[in-house]
């Protein structure tokens, strides 16, 4: 640390505050889910894990908070797989049709949930074919809202993407296959994996999509933490929040981790 | 060990054609160079013998074998690119090895071979290293080594020494030259340089518009070129407006100044057509020099003389029109200043009769 800090101490002062204005929120739900009270309230009465052992034994928010990793899990998957497929499309070809579909893959993230979760529901009951208030319909709207993250963040790797090592590895014997699979896939995975980081953020966090396509068996951890808040006001939401977060922070650091994003980045 | 032909060989985009009719044969073991300025398709044709473009037209042979319809992995052709395209997620060592693990060789076979080809590129040592920590002159070492493992029938070079500094690319010319005759694999070298060119090669096709407008041995480029396109392109040239008075043998009859001239030539001119004269500044003899070889004797007056070490650079004007002659700078030669009269005249076979053509003509 002997180099002097290139970043002015007003900036750093603004950053921490920023920091700061990001954290607490999350700070207050941890420590309300501490609460020794009977009721959420802040600053905590005390220290206790009543509440954290209230989650595990309510008939809601364990379900909830399995079905929304499940969910997030198989939209992160989908999402992921679909993004950058459409990434590579929409990179590559030379089609016509590219700016359109563009357009059209980035409307969801445009269109406030509200109007866009009425859509797939009036949609789902119009077209009749089982997808209403289902499981399966329930993934499609999470796909449509996180897969413009993964097409995003693959997309700027790949518009960077050297063909000529693609190109050297189809004249060395790769067939179009194998030159992807080995040479472009391991190249962009720092852009997938930040891409499915995203999705799966976004999926576990979905409210108002998810409001209109789930049912009273299909809860997830936003609609039981909503429903619990409007009906019962206990800190058994406070810690399913802490739940959720652990969750989100632990899945980031794993894949950061799997993907080794910092050995790929320092590479440039 | 493979000869490669290509027959009428044509690229066109829309109305615009990269490639137009490009019909070659390059020998077994030779070292062909496609040379030619930025947009004169010499990158596309190499792209369609790699299998990258296909062709709107034509046919590539190798060994008589039609390879047209191909994709790249199936040709068997090892292509180095300008910026050496290194896979950087992974070591020297797998890059070599990356065309031998396609070819299901064996651990202890790929191990071998990649010892030995980075013996060949004077790398050993270099096996866990990653692109981020070569140099440009390593990075195309790797390239050339990964490409010559797994012994493929040509080898295609684009540009591979546009990206070095200038020593080394001094070094490297020679370097590559020396590896491919040890190897006679055939080769085509795409390239701007003249002086790779000239330098590596053994023939030229000098390429401008999506045609070849001469391919020769690197003499014949230089001493007999077929268009004012390729004298102009290679070195310098004095090109000078003159009248043609008949033709005859390949040599032609014509008329500087007053004065009957004869230089050689492959076309036929009709008499009293306007023809272009072409003379190296080196060929242009001057004074004592001039007059010892007997040859027909002009006279020029110096505008200035420019010292550039070993050489000594004259502008003159004769028949109102400049001429550059440039002499060995050695202390018993004659110097002449600015504004004097000197005999000049250069043998007729340094002379050229070339038919003139509209400059920069493209797309035809």
């Amino acid at each position: 640390m002997d180099d002097i800090n290139p970043i002015p101490f007003t900036f750093r002062i603004i950053a921490v505050v920023a920091l700061m204005v990001l954290l607490v929120p999350v700070l207050i739900v941890v420590l309300a889910g501490l609460n020794s009270g009977e009721y959420l309230t802040f600053p905590p009465e005390g220290f206790s894990l009543r509440w954290i052992e209230n989650f595990f034994t309510s008939p809601t928010f364990l379900p909830a908070f399995k079905l929304s990793f499940g969910l997030a899990l198989a939209t992160t998957i989908i999402s992921t797989i679909l993004g950058t497929l459409a990434s590579i499309f929409l990179t590559r070809s030379t089609s016509k049709a590219r700016e359109i579909l563009r357009g059209l893959f980035f409307l969801p993230v445009v269109l406030p949930g509200v109007v866009l979760g009425l859509a797939l529901y009036v949609f789902f009951i119009w077209s009749d074919v089982g997808l209403a208030r289902s499981l399966a319909g329930l993934i499609i709207g999470h796909v449509l809202v996180t897969m413009p993250f993964v097409i995003a963040t693959v997309t700027a790797s790949l518009v960077d993407f050297d063909l000529s090592v693609e190109e050297a590895a189809r004249s060395l014997g790769a067939t179009p296959f194998q030159a992807f699979w080995k040479v472009t896939l391991p190249l962009i995975t720092p852009g997938i994996s930040a891409g499915s980081i995203f999705a799966f953020i976004v999926s576990f966090g979905q409210f108002e999509l998810t409001l209109f396509l789930s049912t009273p068996d299909l809860q997830t951890l936003p609609l039981a933490i909503y429903s619990s808040l409007r009906y019962a006001f206990e800190p058994t939401a406070a810690a399913a929040g802490i739940f959720a977060i652990c969750l989100v922070t632990v899945s980031t650091l794993i894949s950061t981790r799997l993907s080794n994003l910092k050995k790929l980045l320092s590479r440039r | 060990m493979s000869d490669i032909r290509l027959e009428h060989l044509t690229k066109s985009y829309g109305d615009s054609t990269a490639v137009d009719s490009v019909s070659l044969h390059i020998e077994e073991g030779e070292f062909y160079a496609l040379l030619g300025p930025s947009g004169c398709g010499k990158s596309t044709t190499l792209r369609m013998v790699a299998g990258f473009v296909k062709p709107s037209v034509g046919k590539i042979i190798i060994d008589g074998l039609d390879l047209t319809p191909l994709p790249p992995e199936k040709r068997d052709i090892g292509i180095v690119f300008q910026n050496y395209a290194i896979f950087p997620h992974m070591s020297v060592a797998e890059n070599i090895a990356f065309g031998l693990k396609l070819r299901k060789k064996s651990r202890t076979e790929i191990d071998t071979a990649v010892r030995a080809a980075l013996d060949q590129v004077g790398l050993t040592g270099f096996e866990d290293r990653y692109q981020r920590n070569l140099s440009g002159g390593q990075q195309q070492r790797v390239a050339l080594a990964r490409v010559l493992v797994t012994e493929p029938r040509i080898l295609l070079l684009d540009e591979p020494l546009s990206a070095l500094d200038k020593t080394l690319r001094e070094e490297m010319k020679f370097w590559i030259k020396n590896l491919q005759q040890k190897l006679g694999i055939t080769t085509i070298y795409v390239t701007h340089d003249q002086d790779e060119a000239l330098t590596m090669s053994d023939r030229i096709g000098v390429m401008r518009a999506g045609q070849i407008e001469h391919s020769g041995t690197p003499r014949e480029i230089y001493e007999e070129p077929a268009t004012l396109f390729v004298t102009s392109f290679i070195g310098q040239s004095n090109i000078l407006d003159v009248t043609c008075q008949g033709v005859k043998e390949n040599k032609a009859t014509v008329e500087l100044g007053g004065q009957s001239l004869h230089a050689s030539t492959r076309h036929l001119f009709g008499k009293g057509t306007p023809a272009k004269l072409v003379i190296r500044p080196e060929n242009v003899l001057m004074g004592k020099e001039a007059e010892a070889q007997g040859v027909p004797l002009l006279t020029a007056t110096v505008i200035d003389e420019t010292y550039q070490g070993a050489m000594l650079r004259y502008r003159l004007e004769i028949a109102g029109q400049e001429i550059v002659a440039e002499r060995q700078n050695q202390f018993h030669l004659e110097r002449w200043a600015p504004g004097t009269e000197v005999k000049i005249g250069w043998t007729e076979r340094r002379a050229r009769a070339l038919p003139d053509e509209k400059p920069a003509a493209t797309g035809s």
